[in-house]
């Protein structure tokens, strides 16, 4: 049995200790926004905070988890980083076809959080590893310099 | 004068059966006593924490095949080798060898039939061992299910096909008594030498070798090449060696195959931390942090000194690079921020796991890039306490150009250095 600190809430999953982390989220607490999408932490897709630090759930054994906090997209719009960036995004509608973007948002929150005020080298350093098929780039950029103003 | 001609060919005919019984005359095969009342479940047990020590699994399995069941090839300059299956298999592997013939294998690099054996089976090692360790080894190997599986025969070109020459080698080289313990040490450093020496046959990677492929104990564990890795510098050198770790350092380097501020271990390396050194006891570990401490320091161009404040150490935090990088939009630089920094982050200490830190590490460090080209064409794994931590290889996915980039980048990045990895080195390590 390993226990887990979700979006705030305790669960006790019994799984195998290296079982990736996203497994856990999505097959046993059943939190399914996060995604899968390369498997090998190339493409950002699975991103999750471990105690708010941007994360690759797809590669990370849940028993390297210990007591770190998980946040996952479902609760991350309780932060006030990760409130504005989801209310930029719908402003902006940086959305097409949506499977990258819970990772996105993800990894937006957690820049803003730790920089208020990035610039667009900051922007590319920080979202760079999190790829979007269908080209959204430019207004993730906008909606994370929108939110830093919000 | 026709009686000196007499006296010269007997002296040839006497040197030539001299020679002839030398390389020909059949192997004694000396009596070994039984394992003793140790028998059972406890000795299979104490086997299989030797064999783990010797890390035998690293090359009598290949990968994703069967533990010890041969087969993996050794690629020399004059043709390749194959590790037979030593899985007691009657027909395949070796379930019809007695206790005799596998203390002498292990000893006198003898086989079954006689024959003598290539020392790529590190036998110059093992004939350190203890007959306890051995036969230890062999009831653990014996308790294994059989599996059948023929290793292919080796392909080695004349010469070097010629068996029988490796007794003139066994002669120069081979150890002719096994380990004894020395009493100007404490009883852990002695039990250091003989897992670093007898059991873990550290050397036959980190020692350099002489023109007869034998390992140059006047350099010690100063560092070598094999397989297309480099084998660091691991003797007390403090430039170049690891004179310069703390013990915590060096336990959790061979414990976990990560040590904070020193890089993670990666190909071989990775190998003999998952199969041998992280199933070792802590004791055991210490034992053979005591030895190491005590090999004479060796200077070694392998391996730069480690450059203590590399830009990366100038990074702001793990998300960005320091901003006169970030501002030059290099080639190098983009690819790592799209593919390799959100697991590394950018000043050195890892982002997704303690594993990726590459702050300090030897492979960053090394200006030819040798094996940090390696595991970025190539990946690494290793089973850690916590589930297996990986990365996965980039050779399919970029061009030469493009992989040649990104190394130097990180070595400039992580190490300081001016590394000037070319795309034909890149094709090179493809392989």
């Amino acid at each position: 049995m390993i226990t887990l600190n979700v979006n705030g809430e305790t669960h006790r999953v019994d799984v195998p200790p290296d079982m990736p982390l996203l497994w856990v989220l999505r097959d046993v607490v059943g939190l399914n926004g996060t995604k899968f999408g390369c498997g090998i932490a190339q493409c950002g897709a699975c991103t999750v905070h471990l105690d708010g630090k941007p994360v690759r759930s797809c590669i990370l054994p849940v028993a390297s988890v210990g007591a770190r906090a998980v946040t996952t997209v479902e609760a991350v719009g309780q932060s006030p980083s990760g409130k504005k960036i989801q209310e930029a995004w719908l402003a902006l509608e940086v959305v097409q076809c949506g499977y990258c973007q819970s990772g996105q948002v993800m990894s937006a929150a957690a820049l803003l959080a730790r920089n208020p005020n990035p610039s667009d080298a900051d922007i590319d350093a920080a979202m760079a590893g999190n790829i979007c098929r269908c080209g959204t780039y430019s207004r993730i950029r906008a909606a994370i310099k929108q939110a830093s103003q919000a | 004068m026709k009686r000196w001609g007499l006296w010269f060919l007997g002296l040839v005919a006497v040197i030539v059966v001299a020679a002839a019984a030398f390389f020909f005359l059949p192997h004694r095969l000396d009596a070994v006593a039984s394992p003793g009342p140790a028998a059972g479940p406890d000795l299979i047990a104490r086997g299989e924490y030797v064999a783990q020590a010797a890390d035998c699994a690293a090359c009598h399995s290949v990968p994703g095949g069967k533990p010890f069941a041969g087969g993996l090839p050794f690629t020399l300059g004059f043709g390749t080798i194959y590790a037979p299956n030593i899985t007691p298999d009657k027909e395949t592997g070796i379930g019809t060898w007695s206790d005799a013939e596998f203390v002498r294998a292990m000893r006198h690099g003898v086989g079954k039939a006689g024959e003598d054996l290539y020392p790529a089976f590190p036998y110059a090692a093992y004939a350190l061992m203890s007959d306890e360790d051995i036969l230890a080894v062999k009831a653990y190997l014996s308790s294994l299910t059989p599996v059948r599986a023929q290793a292919p025969a080796n392909d080695l070109k004349f010469p070097f096909n010629q068996r029988y020459l490796m007794r003139a080698w066994k002669l120069l080289f081979l150890p002719g008594e096994r380990m004894t313990p020395d009493p100007s040490h404490p009883p852990e450093w002695n039990r250091g030498a003989y897992l670093v020496e007898a059991l873990g046959h550290c050397g036959e990677c980190h020692t350099p070798r002489n023109a007869l492929f034998a390992l140059d104990q006047e350099r010690k564990f100063a560092g070598a090449e094999a397989a297309g890795w480099k084998a660091y510098n691991i003797s007390s050198d403090k430039q170049t060696g690891i004179g310069d770790w703390t013990d915590r350092q060096l336990t959790d380097y061979l414990s976990k195959g990560h040590a904070e501020g020193r890089g993670s271990a990666s190909g071989s390396m990775a190998e003999v931390v998952d199969h041998s050194l992280r199933h070792l006891t802590p004791e055991d570990i210490r034992a053979m942090v005591a030895y190491l401490r005590t090999v004479p320091p060796q200077t070694s161009d392998l391996a730069a000194a480690i450059n203590p404040n590399p830009p990366a150490a100038k990074a702001p935090s793990p998300y960005a690079p320091p901003p006169d990088e970030n501002t030059r939009e290099t080639v190098g630089l983009k690819l790592f921020q799209g593919a390799c920094a959100s697991c590394h982050g950018w000043n050195g200490e890892g982002l997704q796991h303690s594993h990726a830190g590459l702050a300090g590490s030897q492979s960053v460090n090394d200006p030819k890039g040798t094996n940090a080209l390696n595991v970025i064409l190539h990946g690494a794994r290793m089973d850690t306490p916590d589930g297996e931590v990986f990365m996965p290889g980039f050779a399919a996915g970029y061009t030469d150009v493009e992989i040649a980039a990104v190394t130097n980048y990180v070595l400039g990045h992580f190490g300081g250095k001016q590394a000037a990895v070319s795309p034909a080195d890149v094709a090179a390590a493809r392989r």
